[in-house]
């Protein structure tokens, strides 16, 4: 797949990008110096770097693997397109994950102004008896992904997002606090409570 | 007699099997943290081919070169 998926995009060329430089990869969180040209090919190893990412955080923050494929796309379409545009300020997995949860959010805002959605009170599940030191286990491994679903669904949308940017080793709480707007000491401190009611929820989903 | 015996042993590769597989199936996995189990579950959650298609074909076809740059070596 992945050889395929290099093939094809390899003939195609980003709308202002420029094809004979040398490219410098940052997907291990190293810096891209700026005005570094694209190559084509450039954009199937991004594809084949972090797809798996950016679809697993769409799919856990939608809880629509459909809509899932659907953002994953959109969000490679819009990084292909603005390719030129990236700057190396940020590693290309925090690039991408900034337009995921864009693309998310948006999503997310035109279907709860259409049916007055509201996620439980988060309150509840931090008041919740669930200890976050003890192991979290799981009997059925196939069932394993839907009762983490379930146990998302339970959380705001704040929650949910933070435990799956930390989730992901590639990011610092740094990062993730760029990403979601808040300081690092912030991440630190609601990702005790986001851990806290994902546990509660999830014992419940047993 | 020899051959009851190879019944029976055959009888109990079956019954390991089985319970081998009954064993997989609901086979305990324990996590540490939320984070862990975030993790195992990105790891076997595959990205849908069919997103690579849809993206081949939303790019476009491939363009020709210009003469110029054919003529050129650009």
């Amino acid at each position: 797949m992945n050889t395929t998926v290099k093939q094809s995009f390899a003939d195609r060329k980003p709308t202002r990008g420029r094809l004979s430089e040398p490219v410098h990869s940052d997907c291990a969180g190293t810096q891209t110096p700026p005005e570094i040209a694209l190559a084509p090919s450039k954009f199937a190893d991004i594809y084949n770097e972090h797809s798996r990412a950016i679809y697993y955080l769409a799919l856990r923050f939608l809880g629509d693997p459909q809509k899932a494929e659907d953002a994953t796309h959109d969000v490679f379409l819009k990084a292909f397109r603005k390719m030129d545009s990236f700057r190396g300020e940020s590693s290309w997995r925090t690039w991408l994950y900034r337009i995921t949860i864009n693309h998310c959010r948006n999503l997310q805002q035109s279907w709860n102004d259409r049916h007055m959605f509201s996620n439980a009170d988060d309150a509840v599940w931090d008041n919740a008896p669930a200890r976050t030191d003890s192991p979290l286990r799981v009997l059925e491994t196939k069932e394993l992904g839907q009762r983490i679903q379930k146990a998302l669904d339970g959380l705001s949308d704040e929650y949910r997002l933070l435990l799956l940017l930390v989730a992901d080793e590639q990011l610092s709480y740094e990062q993730v606090g760029v990403l979601t707007d808040q300081t690092p000491d912030a991440v630190r401190g609601k990702l005790h409570r986001a851990r806290k009611a994902f546990a509660a929820l999830f014992e419940k989903t047993a | 007699m020899k051959r009851q015996s190879k019944l029976t042993s055959r009888q109990s590769e079956q019954q390991q099997q089985h319970s081998n597989q009954q064993a997989e199936q609901h086979a305990a996995l324990e996590f540490p943290t939320v984070e862990e189990m975030l993790r195992h579950d990105a790891r076997h959650t595959p990205v849908p081919p069919s997103i690579a298609h849809r993206l081949q074909e939303s790019i476009g076809p491939v363009q020709p070169r210009p003469w110029w740059r054919r003529l050129f070596g650009s």
